[in-house]
């Protein structure tokens, strides 16, 4: 097998199989209420193939996915399996046709062995009692046919996300699976588990088993895949053997035309220009929490942002959360060089902390007007007892103006805004009584990159106005669009600071 | 995919209407439902004299339901009302000088002091709810029903199985007299229920309510003082039924353990039926007042048309089924309208 050393597939491909794709989509459009997500797009994938998918969020690559593993089934245009027309209701659907989606998030039960997982759904029984020598025994032989070692046994919580991940790809298989799509499968691994996760995939492939490979890692993408194809704005950008290409080739064509900014932050190496003398404002002293978080200390300065870096799982969520009075850790805060207890996300509120967590939907009412959701806290500075609905109307429509979010009104039900939008949204919250220190987490997950853009100018005037500001995000890019000064966070700890220097994607990936 | 995940509905035709509404004209299309059925089954039922019969029979129920309506809200759930109202009309009767013939050890203050005394009762039995949801985190559900089983324990201990008779002249009055005509209960019962409404809707606090039953961990990462606003509830819970049985033994004639026992169902049925979601968030007090006359006018009607009356009981769990049913379709068809 050669396969170590040839990563092309079309000088490899067997003869003895068809040219038939195992999955073909044409002129595939899907919208959402007037907003297409998807414009007449043609994908093929062929047996045996790792075919790698990029494009920025938004640009499509997920509603096509979902297309293709069944979660949306109404679209229009033609998808094929095997030459043949098909159409899922469901993912159980694309499932029993052979099409499994191993997300980013895994959907693995933690608390259950490992021999559990991978028979999840379809345990082997005796008698109506589940078969557990025999479980066990063929998860062994199944997992060691993958050359996964671990005991089956084993609590499946308690192993690395690496291993996890490979478990779970060992499950998908196991039920069946020939298409596997892997959503953003290096983002949480460190460099030896990605080593393992890609000499599986190559055996999977000489298996014949085909793959779509969605990352916004390009030298992954790079590295593993046959072919890519590159999304931009619910278009299909290209399509291209993987030969002759590289990064740069792929970022021009997967943020197009007039966001050459944006563009750096994938290549480029940046000059952080990290403020020295402004005043301390927050300071953490050996914040401690459970496993997530060891002996932290950090001080944000009056007018920076501060980026705090790290893979999936490192303790940046929780950082944040200490830092808003969500989790109580050991240790010291101190706002403005007084003691700061937050023992409240009310009390933090009061005292001057500000929190726009990872997830919209955990920071925003969708079935409430825009007003309602502006004004939630501030609520106390506008009314005491008796609402003050017109006040809060005003409130939110300043907002409206100055953050440039588009809707149809004040009264507006929040749900009915696009993500960039809801995200605004969640931005002005915190904005008409401007607070002490600004903590964000993932501030542009999930956006098109005009409205990435947007944030990030907010985010940048808000500093100039002397803000502090803490931007948490598990992205490489987000961070180095937006921060001053770099904490690299990993396992728990500050394991690097990055200070009036020059820093890369590839330096932060290299010691997170 | 943020563009995908948030369909932007222009479309304005009368379905999406008739979903997101459906929590509201059910409860009313019942309603309307059961009094043109029982007007035209009896024609004693559609009186003013019956009407007012009617009111008069949903206003302890209400008095509950006042309370009832801001836990449900909050997407917590009370299962000791009954019994914090039971024990709350035995504590102000305990507080009242009884006649000879009641053989209770109890001891006789002055109206208003039994009052206050029964007022604290429930009140301190509210706190102790609220910190065990709040502080150590019991689920309502668990934690009220340990509560209900304290409440009646303390009813039993109070009354020991006698029955007492007297309670203070201005519970009396509110309990069982009338003013031009209309009972001071009913009265009291609307006063409860306009402040009620006044609160849920124009205060900060009513907002609160809304939003912490919306989206409690978007509530608390907005800094709303979630366990503060939920512990509040509760305790409103508990003092809208103590006044309710403070009354309520006033209405019935007597304070003994055990009277309050199908009010429990009753104020829930209430809420619920007036389409209150029981996941919180949506509905109020104007839902409630809906419930509350589907309930009564079904209780009342039953009683005017000839039917076993042992069939009754089996017919009000149905419609609470029923409107169980809808309760749930409703959240749901709102959720898919998400997505």
């Amino acid at each position: 097998m050669m396969s170590a050393i040839s990563d092309r597939p079309s000088d490899r491909d067997a003869p003895e199989q068809s040219d038939v794709p195992v999955l073909e989509l044409a002129g595939v459009s899907k919208s959402f209420g007037g907003v297409h997500a998807l414009r007449s797009v043609d994908f093929t994938l062929r047996t045996g193939q790792i075919h790698g998918l990029v494009g920025e969020n938004g640009a499509g690559k997920s509603t096509l996915m979902k297309i293709i593993a069944g979660l949306h089934h109404e679209f229009e245009g033609v998808m094929r399996m095997d030459g043949k027309e098909a159409r899922f209701r469901s993912s159980r659907d694309a499932l029993n046709a052979g099409i499994a989606m191993v997300h980013q998030e895994l959907s693995i039960v933690p608390d259950l062995s490992v021999a559990e997982n991978v028979f999840l759904g379809n345990q082997p029984t005796r008698g109506g009692l589940i078969d557990w020598k025999r479980m066990l025994r063929e998860a062994r032989s199944h997992l060691n046919g993958l050359g996964i070692e671990v005991d089956p046994r084993a609590r499946i919580g308690s192993l690395s996300i690496g291993l996890q991940q490979l478990i779970e790809i060992a499950r998908v298989l196991f039920s069946g699976a020939r298409i596997i799509i892997l959503d953003e499968p290096t983002s949480a691994l460190s460099p030896p588990e990605v080593e393992r996760l890609f000499a599986l995939l190559r055996k999977l492939r000489e298996k014949g088993k085909s793959f779509i490979f969605i990352s916004h890692f390009l030298d992954d993408i790079l590295r593993i895949s046959d072919e890519v194809t590159i999304f931009r704005n619910g278009r299909k950008i290209v399509t291209s053997p993987n030969a002759g290409i590289d990064k740069l080739w792929v970022i021009d064509r997967m943020i197009g035309q007039g966001h050459e900014e944006l563009g750096e932050t994938y290549t480029g190496e940046f000059e952080l220009k990290s403020q020295r003398n402004a005043p301390i404002v927050l300071r953490a002293t050996g914040l401690a929490w459970q496993k997530a978080l060891r002996n932290v200390s950090l001080d944000v300065r009056a007018g920076e942002i501060l980026g705090i870096y790290g893979s999936m799982g490192c303790g940046v969520v929780e950082l944040t959360r200490a830092l808003f009075g969500k989790i109580k850790p050991h240790g010291v805060l101190a706002l403005e060089g007084k003691p700061l207890k937050l023992t409240t996300t009310a009390s933090a509120r009061r005292l001057g902390m500000a929190l726009v967590p990872e997830s919209r939907r955990s920071m925003l009412f969708h079935h409430e007007p825009l007003y309602k959701n502006v004004t939630i806290s501030i609520l106390e500075r506008i009314s005491y007892l008796w609402l003050k609905p017109r006040i809060e109307r005003d409130i939110t429509d300043q907002q409206i103006g100055s953050l440039h979010i588009r809707t149809s009104g004040v009264n507006a039900l929040l749900g009915h805004l696009s993500g960039g939008n809801q995200q605004k949204v969640a931005l002005a919250k915190w904005l008409t009584h401007a607070p002490k220190v600004l903590i964000l987490s993932e501030p542009t997950r999930g956006m098109d990159v005009g409205a990435k853009e947007d944030v990030v100018k907010i985010v940048r005037s808000l500093r100039d106005q002397g803000m502090a500001i803490v931007v948490a995000s598990t992205e490489p890019e987000t961070i180095l669009s937006l921060a001053d000064r770099v904490l690299v966070m990993k396992k728990g700890e500050i394991v690097r600071e990055f200070a009036n220097e020059m820093v890369s994607k590839d330096r932060l990936l290299e010691v997170a | 995919m943020a563009i995908s995940e948030t369909p932007v509905s222009t479309r304005r035709n009368l379905t999406p209407w008739f979903r997101s509404q459906l929590r509201n004209i059910a409860p009313f299309a019942t309603l309307l439902f059961l009094v043109i059925f029982f007007s035209l089954s009896s024609p004693s039922f559609l009186t003013t004299a019956n009407f007012f019969n009617i009111l008069n029979q949903v206003s302890i129920t209400a008095m509950i339901a006042v309370g009832l309506t801001f836990v449900i809200l909050c997407a917590e759930i009370d299962l000791s009302v009954a019994a914090i109202a039971n024990v709350t009309g035995i504590v102000v009767a305990w507080f009242t000088l009884q006649e000879s013939y009641v053989n209770i050890a109890n001891m006789p203050l002055s109206g208003s002091a039994a009052v206050v005394f029964a007022l604290l009762a429930c009140l301190g039995l509210g706190l102790i709810n609220a910190a065990g949801v709040t502080l150590i985190g019991i689920p309502s559900f668990i934690m009220t029903l340990a509560m209900m089983q304290i409440a009646d324990g303390i009813s039993a201990m109070l009354v020991r199985g006698q029955i007492a008779y007297a309670v203070p002249p201005i519970i009396s009055t509110l309990g069982s007299g009338q003013i031009f005509g209309i009972s001071w209960i009913v009265i009291v019962a609307a006063l409860m229920l306009l402040i009620a409404h006044l609160v849920l809707t124009y205060t900060r606090f009513g907002r609160y309510v809304y939003m912490v039953g919306g989206n409690r961990e978007a509530a608390e990462f907005s800094g709303v003082n979630v366990k503060l606003v939920i512990g509040t509830v509760m305790v409103i819970g508990a003092v809208s039924s103590g006044i309710a049985g403070m009354l309520g033994v006033a209405y019935f004639g007597s304070a003994q353990q055990n009277e309050f026992t199908p009010y429990l169902l009753d104020a829930i049925a209430a809420v619920v039926v007036g389409g209150t979601s029981l996941f919180g968030g949506r509905g109020g007090i104007g839902n409630t007042i809906i419930g509350l006359f589907v309930l009564g006018v079904l209780n009342n009607g039953l009683d005017h048309v000839q039917i076993d009356p042992f069939f009754k009981i089996l017919i009000r769990g149905l419609i609470l089924l029923a409107a169980l049913v809808i309760n749930v379709y409703a959240q749901k068809m709102r959720e898919s309208a998400r997505d």
